[in-house]
């Protein structure tokens, strides 16, 4: 399996059916055997706060629910995370492409792909980064039990060194 | 249309309905009108999440979900309506209570103050099933049709805003245990 699909394969261990997300080039690789896939029920948010929302619907009436998204827009997730998902304890996994990282050739993502991991640190919410395929089921894996033992949302932040980052 | 008064009225049509409501007023009269309600989901934050959050109820139950939102908080989502239109989650009634203000801020007059038409928004947005409600009868009995029909429905009601009841005494983390053991979810 590649990168891609041990994460798909990971969700389905977990038992988490449905995904929101906001589109990224690097993340389509992982969403688009999602929508190929009826296990998933893959939802497309406007937002990414709005796809926050959607998942922690699902999660309420009972469905595990993950959200996929790029680092410009977890800076628009702030308040959902810290007035929704954290004082409700929702478990939450979020899949967070890193832009700003080795290879990036956009100046204007370099900021906020720099403080994603200290934004999350603030909120006091568990992340990794995963930079390679080595062990990476196992890591995935273990970071959902992680999540919903803890009910607490959780980041797994992907990086080119991943999935080759987007080509400029 | 008075808020409370309307509220009540959809409680007593609803049955067991899963209702999501908007942080504020909202969620505080749903309490005092029916405090003890497993299916009652009170957001005490995440303004503009409401009804995305029933999104994600309603595309994960066939049973009937209902968001109570407001005018304030939709404008601050108006992108979930295009989801809305996008899923056609069938078992989904949005209703909005609309105030055409921010109320709890100082009463500073909103968008749809000045002719912003959320019920237009939601058509051109491809919900099927959408309707203004300006009294307590047509609320009632739109609401009863969005139950027994699919939609999804956007049901905008026309409020007036008539001052607060006490602050409810929610449990965020109590909030989500009770609605999902009420769907026969155990643990976590």
């Amino acid at each position: 399996m590649n990168w891609a699909e041990t994460i798909v394969q990971a969700l389905k261990d977990g038992d988490v059916s449905l995904i929101a997300y906001v589109p990224d080039i690097s993340i389509y690789q992982v969403t688009k055997l999602m929508e190929e896939d009826d296990y998933f029920h893959v939802v497309a948010a406007t937002r990414e706060e709005e796809a926050i929302g959607i998942a922690s619907g699902a999660y309420a009436a009972g469905r595990r629910a993950a959200v996929f998204m790029q680092s410009s827009g977890f800076g628009n997730c702030v308040n959902a995370l810290a007035s929704l998902c954290i004082p409700y304890r929702i478990p939450l996994p979020m899949f967070i492409n890193l832009r700003g990282e080795v290879g990036e050739f956009n100046l204007a993502q370099v900021a906020m792909g720099r403080v994603t991991r200290p934004i999350l640190d603030a909120l006091a919410l568990t992340h990794y980064t995963l930079e390679s395929h080595d062990r990476l089921q196992r890591r995935v894996s273990g970071a959902l039990t992680l999540c919903y033992a803890s009910r607490q949302p959780l980041a797994l932040c992907m990086t080119p060194m991943l999935h080759g980052g987007k080509i400029a | 249309m008075n808020r409370f008064s309307a509220t009540k009225l959809l409680l007593q049509n609803a049955g067991d309905a899963p209702l999501v409501s908007n942080l504020g007023p909202t969620s505080d009269e749903l309490w005092h009108a029916s405090a003890g309600r497993a299916r009652n989901f009170y957001c005490y934050g995440s303004m503009g999440l409401c009804s995305s959050i029933a999104l994600g109820m309603a595309l994960s139950t066939d049973e009937k979900v209902v968001s109570l939102d407001g005018d304030g908080s939709l404008l601050m989502n108006m992108g979930t309506l295009a989801t809305i239109g996008r899923e056609q989650p069938p078992n989904l009634i949005v209703v909005v209570w609309d105030n055409e203000q921010w109320g709890q801020t100082g009463f500073q007059p909103t968008h749809t103050a000045f002719g912003t038409d959320l019920e237009q928004v939601g058509a051109s947005c491809g919900i099927p099933k959408t309707a203004t409600a300006r009294d307590e009868e047509d609320l009632v009995g739109v609401f009863r049709q969005a139950l027994d029909e699919p939609g999804p429905w956007l049901i905008v009601a026309k409020v007036e805003e008539e001052g607060y009841l006490p602050v409810a005494p929610v449990e965020p983390e109590m909030t989500l245990y009770n609605f999902r053991q009420s769907f026969g979810v155990g643990g976590v």
